[in-house]
């Protein structure tokens, strides 16, 4: 049967319906980035689309061109490479990674941090990529189009002030990328590829702290892979939220940890979702380290953490 | 906007359609195919009432998916679910334990329940809990549907026990 009209009574109402776009579907990772190059802004990858296909109904992003990149198999794999060091394709779903024996096992933290990523219905298609580059957010802006007109533009949206920091003179919107909290810990470099070569980036160099433009992924860029080492310790992922499903975190942690009773030889801890972008807490760090894990010492760290941090928080 | 010609089999019927790239798999399923049964609710990934079912049998959110995506796949909604004039054991236990009240979040419940039996068929109780974080019941709460999840896992099970037939000797014996 070919059907060609429309039949049913949906309703064309903005609210829910996608704006109109033009889908284009890569047959290899190559031509992928060069239409990312060809439509650079006016273009939008789509791998899972949980995120995208949120904002574009929210008419926070209203792309011409939509490229369709889940099914490109140079973005796939989960294996360790020469030397020892867990690849992991950008596109690969959360359900498959937090499932995957060799992040289950080998790195509890990020298989913890995936699976605290929406529901199992996001997790089966939504990807390490997409949440790695997944928008800032605010209670203001990530709201519906209507929500968002009913007041003069803030900071993210074109005008010149914040409604969820009154007075605040740049934009504080939050980083809630999980998987980003897990890798920055866990010291991982991102691969990226563009029509015009390959890079690879730290986690550290690869967020800035700034609501507005909180990646330094360039236009024409894309995420590919995800290189994590082998965890130099122990390590864990612990999220803060309302609801243990669905709810973006109040705030997440992740510790890497080496050492035993005698004392404490490294650590990295990061918080996320509390700033633009996951925060290293140096200091605390240093505390920790110096002084072994005590009652003592874990209150200096986290008095530490705290004045790193100043006073914004979100809640 | 131009319209892509694709291959969608439903329920075990394939359909060639013409779409438009802004379509969603649930305006289509809806409007175009005429499957009423998977509903539009919130649009943005929080309520789970418009899940289906993939070819892996994964839980997925026809509202955040557009249907160009899924050129060639085949997919099952909650019209392909009961077999044969037989309701599966979910749609059962939904019934017989009263774990519907309006009724419109319930197929997606049965979809997402599904797909937790195909790919877990010993969920336990936390197991259940995780599969359905996805989906929201406005009328009342998730006790009964709970329930009602976990006493199809059990049906499930007997009917497998029943059906081996090694099994079956070993309980006759025992």
């Amino acid at each position: 049967m070919l059907y060609c009209a429309p039949t049913g009574g949906f309703p064309q109402d903005r609210r829910v319906q996608l704006p109109a776009f033009e889908y284009l579907r890569p047959q290899s990772l190559a031509q992928a980035l060069d239409w990312l190059a060809m439509y650079g802004t006016r273009a939008a990858v789509l791998a899972g689309g949980t995120d995208l296909l949120l904002a574009m109904r929210q008419r926070l992003v209203v792309p011409e061109v939509v490229i369709g990149i889940g099914d490109l198999p140079e973005l796939r794999g989960v294996a360790f490479d020469g030397e020892g060091v867990l690849h992991l394709g950008a596109a690969e779903t959360l359900t498959t990674l937090a499932g995957h024996p060799l992040l289950r096992v080998g790195q509890p933290a990020l298989a913890a941090a995936l699976q605290s990523v929406g529901s199992r219905h996001v997790r089966n298609v939504a990807t390490l990529g997409g949440n790695l580059n997944l928008p800032t957010r605010c209670w203001y802006t990530n709201q519906s189009e209507t929500w968002r007109q009913a007041r003069v533009p803030c900071l993210k949206t074109g005008g010149d002030i914040c409604f969820v920091i009154p007075g605040a003179r740049e934009c504080f919107a939050l980083n809630g990328a999980d998987g980003a909290v897990a890798l920055l810990a866990l010291d991982a470099r991102l691969e990226l590829a563009s029509a015009g070569g390959r890079r690879e980036v730290s986690i550290a160099g690869f967020y800035r702290n700034d609501g507005l433009a909180p990646t330094t992924l360039a236009a024409g860029e894309l995420v590919t892979a995800v290189r994590v080492p082998a965890a130099a310790g122990r390590s864990t992922f612990i999220k803060i939220a309302p609801r243990t499903g669905l709810d973006y975190g109040l705030g997440t942690i992740a510790a890497v940890v080496a050492g035993d009773d005698d004392g404490i030889t490294a650590a990295r801890l990061v918080l996320g979702s509390i700033a633009s972008w996951p925060v290293r807490l140096h200091e605390a760090e240093r505390i920790v380290v110096a002084g072994g894990l005590t009652p003592a010492t874990i209150e200096a760290a986290a008095q530490a953490a705290r004045a790193d941090l100043g006073e914004l928080t979100n809640l | 906007m131009k319209r892509h010609i694709i291959r969608l089999t439903v329920n075990g019927d394939t359909h060639e359609l013409a779409v438009a790239p802004n379509a969603t798999l649930v305006e289509v399923i809806r409007d175009r195919l005429g499957l009423t049964g998977t509903k539009r609710g919130c649009t943005s990934g929080a309520c789970g009432v418009c899940t289906i079912n993939d070819e892996e049998g994964r839980a997925l959110l026809s509202c955040l998916t557009l249907a160009v995506a899924w050129d060639g796949c085949s997919l099952t909604t909650i019209e392909g679910v009961a077999e044969g004039g037989r309701l599966h054991p979910l749609q059962q236990a939904f019934w017989e334990l009263g774990a519907v009240q309006c009724g419109y979040c319930t197929p997606g419940l049965v979809m997402t329940a599904r797909a937790l039996l195909l790919g877990n068929p010993q969920a336990d109780a936390p197991a259940i809990d995780e599969a359905l974080a996805g989906t929201l019941c406005r009328c009342t709460g998730h006790i009964k549907v709970k329930q009602a999840v976990a006493s199809a896992v059990a049906r499930v099970a007997a009917d497998h026990v029943a059906a081996t037939p090694e099994s079956g000797n070993d309980g006759a014996q025992g």
